[in-house]
């Protein structure tokens, strides 16, 4: 098929190629499998991404590839000792990133930028600027804000990063407030949010804690390893004791209620409207959604569900009004 | 190495292509390019396929730009525009990471977890390309220095299309639910800066509806982005992203709510954990970007919070459990 539009995979691959020609070439010697690891990749890969180097070359002044213009490899060296040596190269230049590959990397650092164990030792306006300048466009409109870090993820970077048991006080998606003693496993940012994952030793099972949801962390003796199976989702994830509810809602909000919705959770479409059954935790979420879609999703059943969202609403302003 | 029944994997015959622009100095017209490069000569001599194969080419020649190799085109001397005469060349100067450019171990590993910040979508892509590119440096670091990195999901779909859209200058068109109302309404914008700040992504565009410049929020486009079809009204000027990210900064500072919040309770635990969150004798001083997203999350809260201030959202908290209450009532 002539008329196909290349792959990205075959973009990926040609800036692998452009990125690992000037890489061998400065090397001058290099085992493929110290190559594969340098490109985080497989020997097997790297193998046949220097075969179809050595066989690549440019087209001569009369329109054909001969050996002066052609990759010179050291067939015995490679064949026999893994070993990658060019003796000639028709092209040794290191590639310019593109408008979009250094905006991506600048919006990341931008990210980055406030990351206690890089901020003294680089400087990113410096990093910045040269990035800039490796490219071959002006980078493309992103910006990013760093989240400001609280102290509370000083103490859980820690803990992870050198095993130490936490105790944290925390406030389930349930509205209960507890202190847990917890083994972190892993302590991870996505968009704002920071996750805490480890094992909870209140519970007995391996936990996902959410940092907005901690009053305070600190720092206690070592940490032990657990065997842990799949985890338990502490966050929104509905179990199998839970309440199913049906909403209704405008089918284009749906991805508005993704962060409550399981896998499995059925959803059918009624012209604009899409209704979900949600399984849902304990009342206080309902009244979450419902409040945050106000107007836009309704609680269709079961009827007891209805009456739970609209007392709780009821409850709230009569709060209010009592402010 | 130009003949015989050997399929040649696209990579190949662009790699090919690179490298024979590459060492042209006048360039290469198209004829040239198509008889003698290694994935396009072999198919060269079928007449019927030459219609095929210049389509190729011309795909090939967008692909190499995206990746950010700059294929320059030449008109010939007094033949303004004839792309049979037209020659194709790749500056070494553009082509080129300028010789000065190097990253000590410690920028490398910085930009490496800059890289990781991206977990999925468009920027992902690029993210990973860029790496690809840093490793052809060689610089060698250690795994271990390279820390946790924050990631920011770019899950909204309409985040590829937007930064398309504003690539190529182009006006979109697309369904958006404004916080607190119940129907979605369609905007027709000039995209001009996808910005990340308190978690979320926002657009800024010149909105041609109004004729007035607007912020959208990303999660908020309900439905497909979709090309306008003509040229955007507005262009980004060089600085845009980072000023609408400080007019963004500068509004979050000055937009502060007082919330009283029930004592132990989650609301209490979020809203001290909120960046800014100052106690004050009337409540907790919280600072928001845009005071209907804040009604949102304190809705949310139900009883567990009151707002003191200001008025207006005040109001539109209390409107959102009004308006669960006469849905559920």
């Amino acid at each position: 098929m002539a008329d196909r539009p290349a792959p990205p995979k075959a973009q990926d691959k040609l800036a692998f190629l452009l990125a690992l020609v000037p890489y061998l070439i400065d090397q001058v010697w290099v085992t493929v499998d110290e190559a594969a690891a340098h490109f985080r990749t497989s020997p097997d890969e790297m193998r046949k991404a220097v075969m179809l180097i050595a066989m690549s070359g440019t087209p001569g002044a009369d329109g054909t590839y001969t050996h002066e213009t052609l990759f010179d490899i050291d067939w015995d060296d490679f064949d026999e000792r893994d070993i990658i040596r060019f003796r000639a190269a028709p092209m040794e230049d290191k590639p310019r990133f593109s408008s979009r590959e250094a905006a991506a990397l600048l919006a990341g650092l931008q990210r980055v930028a406030a990351l206690p164990e890089f901020a003294a030792r680089v400087d990113i306006v410096e990093l910045m600027a040269k990035l800039a300048r490796g490219a071959t466009g002006a980078p493309a409109p992103f910006a990013v804000r760093a989240g400001e870090l609280a102290a509370i993820q000083a103490t859980l970077a820690e803990a992870v990063s050198a095993g130490r048991r936490v105790r944290i006080d925390y406030v389930s998606t349930r509205g209960e407030r507890q202190v847990r003693e917890v083994d972190p496993m892993s302590f991870e940012g996505v968009d704002d949010a920071w996750y805490l994952r480890g094992w909870c030793l209140t519970r007995d099972a391996e936990r996902t804690f959410l940092l907005d949801r901690m009053a305070s962390a600190e720092l206690l003796g070592p940490a032990q390893a657990h065997e842990t199976e799949a985890a338990g989702d502490e966050l929104f994830a509905g179990t199998s004791t839970d309440e199913r509810v049906t909403l209704r809602l405008p089918a284009a909000a749906l991805p508005l209620i993704a962060d409550y919705r399981g896998p499995d959770d059925p959803v059918r479409f009624a012209g604009d409207q899409a209704i979900v059954t949600l399984r849902i935790a304990h009342p206080g979420i309902l009244g979450r959604i419902a409040a945050r879609l106000a107007g836009a999703v309704e609680i269709v059943e079961p009827a007891s569900a209805r009456t739970a969202v609209a007392d709780w609403a009821r409850a709230a302003l009569a709060a209010h009004v009592g402010a | 190495m130009a003949a015989g029944p050997r399929k040649i994997p696209v990579e190949e015959r662009l790699f090919s292509l690179v490298l024979a622009l590459l060492a042209t100095e006048q360039g290469l017209t198209k004829a040239e390019i198509l008889s003698t490069v290694t994935g396009y000569a072999h198919r060269y001599a079928a007449q019927a396929d030459r219609a095929n194969l210049e389509r190729q080419f011309e795909r090939d020649k967008e692909e190499l730009r995206e990746l950010g190799v700059p294929l320059e085109t030449v008109d010939a001397p007094g033949a303004d525009g004839d792309t049979k005469l037209q020659r194709y060349r790749i500056p070494r100067s553009r082509y080129q990471l300028p010789d000065d450019i190097v990253f000590s171990p410690e920028e490398y590993a910085m930009l490496t977890l800059a890289a990781q910040v991206w977990r999925e979508g468009s920027l992902s892509t690029d993210s990973r390309r860029a790496l690809t590119k840093l490793q052809s440096l060689g610089v060698r670091i250690d795994d271990a220095v390279i820390g946790f990195a924050p990631s920011i999901r770019t899950r909204d779909a309409a985040h590829e299309p937007l930064t398309a859209a504003i690539d190529r200058g182009q006006q979109v068109t697309f369904p958006y639910l404004k916080p607190g109302q119940a129907a979605a309404e369609h905007r027709t914008v000039s995209p001009l800066a996808l910005v990340f700040h308190e978690g979320r992504w926002h657009l800024h565009a010149f909105d041609d509806g109004v004729d007035a410049r607007r912020t959208f929020l990303l999660r908020r486009i309900v439905g497909p982005v979709v090309l306008a079809g003509s040229p955007a009204t507005v262009r980004p000027s060089a600085d845009e992203p980072a000023r609408v990210l400080d007019e963004l900064a500068a509004l979050w500072r000055s937009t502060v709510a007082t919330v009283r919040v029930r004592p132990g309770s989650e609301a209490e635990v979020v809203m001290r954990n909120r960046p800014g969150t100052e106690e004050a004798a009337e409540g907790l001083q919280v600072h928001a970007t845009d005071l209907d997203i804040l009604a949102d999350e304190l809705a949310a809260f139900g009883a567990d919070v009151q707002v003191v201030a200001p008025a207006e959202l005040r109001d539109a908290v209390r409107a959102r459990w009004e308006r669960v209450v006469q849905t559920h009532g």
